[in-house]
């Protein structure tokens, strides 16, 4: 895994390490980012589609005007809940998207959490911004700015994303862990740890992931110690099944919070899928579990709902993973630079 | 089925499509579970050697889809046809040496699949045209107003063991039950349009990837715990669909043999009847019946 380090610095990019002070867990440990290409996308600023009909039908057969799905969504933001708003598939900030269809696919495929987005055109050009997630069918990336920008920005403006991360192996992890659509200089802001110093590569065996603690710790030996907001069992796992998890999110079909239903999620937090490997397509492989950011609020559309960008997957073994539904802190504006 | 249906309020449709081609990109491969590149067949055109009652799995082959796959040129005219169009629908081939000869349908999968006698499946190929005689979407149970029936020729439901039960459930005959950790690609889509993958199937692949599945045949008609398809395909605790396999093998990661949706509810507006022998291959009219 460990390569000279006079190679560690071949990356041609704007990565940008996180600040100091929100650095969430052991910093120090950079991601092994060299040999990494960059590559500028043209994102386009998507406008709402709806077909001839304005109606999607929820789960018990009502009709519902999709508002919110794609384009730009005002006054959402990450750390709120994924439940804030009557919307569906609303994400914070703005859907970029291409006009040719296999340029679409390669702008969300190429796009990475953390990568920068920059406003070429319009009234906001110049404003920076960071892609948070992407989405699938067609192909989205959800790219996050400033609430003032976001204001003055219109469809059809274009963005250029600095594409960078697919192909990462961050040094120390251990050969079973995956991480993908993750911008290099993001993950040592990001509550996910590699194994101590002379663990690494040779994760352990027994064990299983863990469901409480908080997270800072040290990982336990030989494992990436991921501290994520919850835990979900792979059964809820909706709409991007079957799908490449570089090009899609997963929905998660989560009841709403409160009384009788689980507890909230965030826009920006870890989670954790138990039962799913997301290497390539995104299916059902006891033992193993994916992490992912949340990238868009709920959906009353059936099988839809808070959608996960896969950032990280591996067999449970390799992992020390714990939730914390009270002190988690996943992705944040913060990191991105965008307060 | 013992149950009372609308079924004479029903109107056919007689709709047009025809046999659509494989195709592929000149990238050929796509990836299985382990990152195993493969090119194998399974959709579209004719597939031959496969029917109701075969096994689902076990063949060298991606989205297995037996019989004939029929589409409509057309955009609309083909979610019309796709749509319309049920399981156990007559399909009267109007083209080509088998011309004038009926098959039924045994599900959608994006394409109508169509099931013929091998000597008929043998003299037919891309591009035949073919009719079908829609009739079902709309059929409802009078004595079960929490069950949605969906995709489903009046004829089928007639011909299935079971009906309506003193307690008021519905008893159907299913050959397996389907956890539902097995819910794959499809899940999300609306339930007239393709299928639900099932997961957990890949028959000669690693242990951690098996659900107990790998031994569904072409036509079981099976029950998926926890999962509504009244509207659409959801995971929901509580709820019962009862679907028709009418794909098989898949190497495609996430995807796997799929059930067409033919009815969803309640589960406790239920009661499953575990038989090995539902199938289509038993109730399905050995000659199909004449679409003419």
């Amino acid at each position: 895994m460990s390569r000279p380090a006079a190679e560690s610095h071949r990356l041609v990019s704007v990565n940008r390490p996180a600040p100091e002070s929100h650095r969430l867990v052991s910093a120090g440990r950079p991601a092994e980012s060299h040999r990494l290409v960059s590559v500028s996308l043209l994102g386009v600023v998507e406008h709402p589609a709806l077909g001839e009909s304005p109606y999607r039908i929820d789960i018990d057969g009502a009709p519902y005007v999709p508002a919110g799905d794609g384009g730009i969504v005002l006054g959402l933001r990450l750390g709120d809940s994924a439940f804030a708003l009557s919307a569906d598939h609303a994400a914070p900030g703005a859907c970029l998207i291409h006009p040719d269809p296999a340029a679409r696919h390669a702008l969300t495929i190429y796009s990475c959490v953390g990568n920068q987005a920059q406003v070429r055109t319009g009234r906001a050009a110049g404003a920076i911004g960071a892609v948070i997630g992407k989405r699938g069918e067609e192909g989205r990336v959800i790219a996050a700015f400033r609430q003032a920008d976001l204001a003055r920005m219109r469809p059809s403006d274009q963005v250029s994303v600095r594409g960078c991360g697919q192909g990462l192996r961050p040094s120390g992890f251990p050969a079973q862990v995956t991480v993908l659509n993750l911008d290099p200089g993001l993950l040592p802001a990001l509550p996910i740890t590699a194994p101590a110093a002379g663990t690494g590569g040779t994760a352990g065996t027994g064990g299983t992931a863990g469901t409480g603690g908080t997270g800072g710790a040290a990982g336990a030996p030989g494992k990436v110690r991921v501290q994520v907001r919850a835990i979900i069992p792979g059964k809820l796992a909706g709409n991007g099944l079957g799908r490449p998890a570089v090009g899609w999110d997963l929905d998660l079909q989560l009841p709403p919070p409160g009384p009788g239903g689980g507890g909230d999620v965030l826009l920006g937090d870890l989670v954790a899928v138990t039962g799913i490997d997301a290497r390539y397509n995104m299916g059902y492989r006891r033992g193993w579990v994916t992490i992912g950011v949340v990238v868009h609020g709920s959906s009353r559309l059936p099988g839809h709902g808070p959608g996960l960008t896969a950032i990280l997957t591996a067999p449970e073994r390799a992992l020390d993973l714990h939730a914390d539904d009270v002190h988690h802190v996943g992705l944040t504006e913060a990191m991105l630079k965008l307060q | 089925m013992n149950v009372t249906t609308n079924s004479g309020r029903l109107v056919r449709q007689v709709l047009t499509g025809e046999v659509w081609p494989p195709v592929a990109d000149r990238h050929a491969y796509r990836v299985g579970p382990d990152g195993q590149p493969f090119v194998l067949p399974g959709m579209g055109g004719v597939t031959l050697g496969v029917h109701c009652g075969d096994p689902a799995t076990g063949y060298a082959c991606d989205h297995l889809e037996p019989g004939a796959s029929v589409r409509h040129r057309d955009p609309g005219a083909n979610m019309a046809l796709q749509f319309l169009t049920c399981v156990g629908n007559p399909v009267r081939v109007e083209s080509g040496p088998a011309a004038g000869e009926v098959g039924h349908v045994i599900g959608q999968h994006a394409y109508v699949l169509v099931d013929f006698p091998e000597p008929v499946l043998a003299r037919m190929s891309t591009g035949d045209d073919v009719s079908v005689t829609a009739c079902g979407q709309g059929l409802a149970l009078a004595d079960h107003p929490a069950i949605v029936v969906k995709n489903c020729a009046p004829e089928l439901l007639a011909s299935m063991p079971g009906g309506s039960r003193p307690d008021g459930t519905l008893a159907v005959h299913v050959a397996a039950r389907v956890p539902p950790e097995a819910i794959g690609a499809g899940v999300g889509m609306i339930s007239e349009y393709a299928n639900t993958d099932l997961m957990g199937a890949y028959a000669g692949l690693g242990e951690d990837l098996s659900l107990g599945l790998e031994d569904l045949r072409i036509g079981d008609i099976v029950a998926l715990a926890d999962t509504d398809h009244r509207y659409g395909r959801a995971h929901r605790p509580g709820y019962l669909t009862v679907g028709v396999i009418s794909t098989g093998q898949c190497m495609l990661f996430g995807h796997g043999p799929g059930p067409s949706t033919l009815l969803s509810g309640p589960a406790d507006a239920f009661r499953l009847v575990d038989d090995p022998d539902a199938n289509l291959a038993r109730w399905l009219h050995a000659e199909p019946q004449d679409a003419r």
